[in-house]
């Protein structure tokens, strides 16, 4: 049963995918090419897909996992103040103008801030020697408001010329993904992704309560921090990669879930799969449905996800009291 | 009654444990356990009933003594050999677990590398849960989702069990079930019970009781001696007197 | 004799870096992306050569026929590409360094123009003469400007306004309120006219003003840029709150066209619709 379901995904992410090369915005057909459209297929259609996909997979564990740690169906990979602090980080970038590393700047900026609020993150989630969900929880939420008003203090006073290009990219912004930022993000998710498949059974016992986990053998303490560090790795890349995109960490466990079960060995897999899928699919409408203007992803998924994430709340076995 | 006892599973020797500073929780408590035992831990709220089942299995540290399991300090065995040694099963069970009873109950292999002997449905079928095993957790009653976790536990199938308040929130057919079954389990399979309860009458089913008030043991072994009028006014600051239900039990079945 | 050769080697790659690009022919296929980028090619006759603008460049009216590359902020770089341009000019505004990396990765030419105020304009559109092959058209264009800013400069109402020191407020969009601070080339039009801006000294060149600093900074005349909507009916209630001020209360207050908006030699017409306001 399972198997089928994930079958179907496969092949809608493989049309997708397909759709994304050769279709969309024009027709490229691959065995009759141009220079021109050799070069737009290498060199602009085909690392954003890519790019599409690693950021979809890593957001799509992350919140798998991260709904696990907490215990908290409601849980996104942004609740933990990630996409603030990358956000602050970038755009304090592209505001200085300061451009040490080229086109690498705002990415590693990005990276860094969400890397250091992770680490300020846990730092507040600490106490008595290990992590606590609630406090992880608080202390995200908090610092995300923070940065988050830090961030608008920030874009209000700051020349108008370069705001638009802020905007652009807190949405989601995948339009100048190239090749020199796959290998190291790369890297990043999948070791995030494959940590997280090594703990998995760790994040079930985990779901139960710490002490059910620890009555199973497990140093909850251990396996929280690296799932923890897991999950920074592979947000940080991500929104290294393109920016902030919402809902896709929040809302891709609840549908696997739905459709192959809570058991996180199975889900995290499958979490990246539709992850990396709904990802591709919204930066092929994004790119595609008002061309040559484009909506960034990040906004595509805001309209679909709200609506869908309302419909979820109707349903009963979601989130049953 | 109780048949001769070859091994000492567990061993508190002189321990303390305190919560906050310079207020001493448990004070120089010191028990053995052996094997084929099933013991009730019995005291009131508060009594340091829960302490001492997280301090046996490993989930608090004593500040001092020391607490042993097979003769080995309980901090040097490595979490997974510990699991298949010894389970924990606390009061409190989290109802919003997404898992459905079969994938819940499975958990309980987790310590090991290879399948165990007991089967999933066995486990099942032991706390009267066959049928229901592919419904969510979240769906079943309060009694039932704890026997989904007791048929967890079982599985698990580590020689020495620690039950905070197991009992809690089933009908009286199933906690006498229950506690059937962990005799049998006992007799069978030579595992070691610790149960929390404060249900005195329940109290009586047990070989031995350990008697519990302010972190002390106030008497420990048979619950006829222990559960005396004085020592349970003790406990619980009221005068009652132990009786068992076994004789309600027989009336009810003969149908009267 | 070291310095003499090391001058000469700056010397030389300074002129090579100003002619390199196009010595001989303007380049054929040339991608604008930006509104008033594409109205400053085609004042230099480069219309034709044009191929590329954005959904935004309304003008001329032949910019609204050519393929469009998205936006101003959001343009397809994959749109850009498939044109197969020689050259695509962008500005500071909006476009974006890692825009211009990526095409240059790509390997196409992009030249930036970086002019954003007024008396920058002229030695702006010469430099991109340069550029593009086209230095006379660039050098007539920019003296075109040159001459009607002396001349407005120079003119008897401006010196009469320079004495009367007359502040003036030029607001972009009433709700929320938005106006043109310093270091907009709406505020060097308004100095070029003699007149105060009584928005300068702000932070940011189109900053969110408070009704009250109005009130208080007490404007003679007021500006209102017309834009795409009815002006009138969106500024009604703003003009209400500020009516005790000398601008509304001796109707000094003058709606112009987006003339002024766009920093090309329309710019000069927007210039003029002031000055004819003021009169």
């Amino acid at each position: 049963m399972s198997k089928i379901k994930i079958s179907m995904l496969i092949l809608v992410l493989v049309l997708i995918v397909s759709a994304s090369l050769f279709v969309l915005p024009k027709v490229i057909n691959p065995f009759q090419m141009d220079t021109v459209e050799r070069n737009i297929l290498f060199s602009i259609r085909f690392p954003r897909v890519v790019v599409a996909f690693f950021m979809g997979m890593a957001l799509g564990v992350s919140g798998a996992v991260l709904q696990g740690i907490l215990r908290n169906p409601l849980a996104d990979p942004y609740i933990l103040g990630i996409s603030s602090g990358a956000s602050l980080s970038a755009v304090a970038g592209i505001l200085s103008g300061i451009y040490f590393f080229g086109k690498f700047t705002i990415p590693l900026a990005a990276f860094i801030g969400a890397s250091l609020v992770s680490v300020l993150v846990g730092f507040f989630g600490w106490k008595k020697g290990r992590l606590w969900p609630e406090r992880l929880l608080l202390a995200g939420v908090g610092l995300s408001f923070l940065f988050h008003a830090i961030l608008m203090l920030l874009m209000s006073v700051s020349a108008d010329e370069r705001l638009g290009r802020i905007m652009f990219w807190i949405y989601g912004d995948l339009s100048t993904a190239d090749w020199s930022l796959i290998p190291i993000a790369s890297v990043f998710i999948i070791s995030g992704i494959s940590i997280s498949l090594s703990r998995a059974k760790a994040l079930n016992a985990l779901i139960l309560g710490d002490e059910l986990a620890h009555s199973l053998g497990f140093s909850v303490r251990k396996e929280r921090l690296l799932l923890f560090v897991s999950i920074s790795l592979m947000t940080a890349a991500s929104v290294s990669l393109g920016g902030i995109i919402g809902f896709i960490g929040l809302l891709v466990p609840h549908v696997m879930r739905f459709l192959i079960g809570a058991d996180n060995r199975f889900l995290v897999p499958a979490s990246a799969l539709g992850g990396g899928t709904l990802l591709c699919m919204a930066d092929l409408i994004g790119k595609s449905i008002l061309s040559p203007m484009e909506i960034p992803a990040g906004i595509v998924t805001a309209i679909i996800g709200s609506p869908y994430f309302l419909y979820l709340l109707g349903r009963r076995d979601v989130l049953r009291a | 009654m109780s048949s001769e006892h070859k091994y000492t599973i567990l061993h508190f020797d002189d321990v303390g444990f305190f919560y906050e500073k310079n207020k001493e929780f448990i004070h120089e408590l010191s028990f053995t356990v052996s094997d084929r035992e099933f013991i009730g831990l019995l005291g009131a709220n508060g009594s340091g009933k829960s302490t001492i089942l997280k301090l046996a299995s490993g989930i608090l540290n004593p500040s001092n003594g020391s607490i042993r399991l097979w003769g080995k300090p309980l901090q040097s065995f490595r979490y997974k050999d510990r699991a298949k040694l010894l389970s924990y099963l606390p009061q409190l069970l989290d109802m919003n677990v997404p898992f459905r009873v079969r994938e819940l109950v499975a958990m309980g292999i987790y310590p090991y590398d290879i399948i165990p002997e007991m089967t999933l449905s066995e486990a099942l079928n032991m706390v009267g849960l066959d049928g229901k095993s592919d419904l969510y957790i979240k769906n079943l009653s309060g009694g039932e989702r704890r026997r989904a976790f007791i048929a967890m536990t079982l599985l698990q199938g580590a020689g020495l069990l620690l039950l905070d308040e197991p009992l809690a929130n089933l009908d009286i057919k199933y906690q006498i079930e229950v506690i059937k079954l962990l005799k049998e389990l006992k007799e069978k399979k030579n595992i070691s019970i610790i149960m929390a309860l404060h249900d005195i009458n329940m109290a009586l089913q047990f070989e031995k009781v350990m008697l519990i008030k302010d972190g002390k043991v106030l008497g420990m072994g048979n619950p006829e001696i222990v559960l005396s009028r004085d020592l349970l006014k003790e406990a619980f600051d009221v005068a009652i007197e132990a009786r068992s239900f076994q004789t309600a039990y027989e009336i009810r079945n003969t149908g009267s | 004799m070291k310095k003499l050769i090391i001058s000469f080697l700056l010397l030389t790659s300074h002129l090579l870096f100003f002619t390199s690009v196009y010595a001989g022919e303007p380049p054929n296929r040339i991608v604008s992306l930006a509104p008033n980028i594409t109205e400053i090619l085609f004042a230099m006759g480069l219309g034709e050569r044009t191929v590329g603008v954005t959904n935004f460049c309304d003008y001329p009216n032949e910019a609204r026929k050519k393929p469009k590359v998205g936006g101003i902020y959001n343009p397809s770089l994959e749109a850009v590409v498939s044109l197969e341009p020689d050259i695509v000019v962008m500005t500071t505004d909006g476009n974006t360094k890692e825009f211009e990396e990526r095409l240059r990765s790509l390997k196409i030419k992009t030249y930036v123009f970086k002019a954003k105020r007024l008396h920058e304009l002229p030695q702006g559109i010469r430099d991109l003469g340069i550029a593009l092959g086209v230095k006379e058209k660039a050098e007539g264009l920019s003296r075109e400007i040159e001459i009607s800013m002396n001349r407005l400069t120079n003119s008897s109402l401006v010196t009469h306004y320079s004495s009367l020191k007359k502040r003036v407020l030029f607001i972009v969009w009433p709700e929320p309120l938005i106006v043109a601070g310093s270091g907009t080339a709406i505020d060097d039009a308004i100095s070029l006219l003699g007149c105060e801006n009584i928005a300068k000294g702000t932070y940011t060149s189109y900053p969110k003003y408070s009704v009250e600093e109005i009130i208080r900074k007490s404007p003679d005349v007021i500006f209102i840029g017309e834009g795409h909507m009815n002006m009138k009916e969106t500024s009604r209630a703003l003009l209400k709150k500020i009516s005790k001020v000398p601008a509304v209360k001796n109707g000094e207050v003058y709606y112009v066209s987006d003339s002024i908006y766009r920093l090309s030699p329309r710019v000069i017409k927007g210039i003029d619709e002031m000055a004819r306001c003021l009169r």
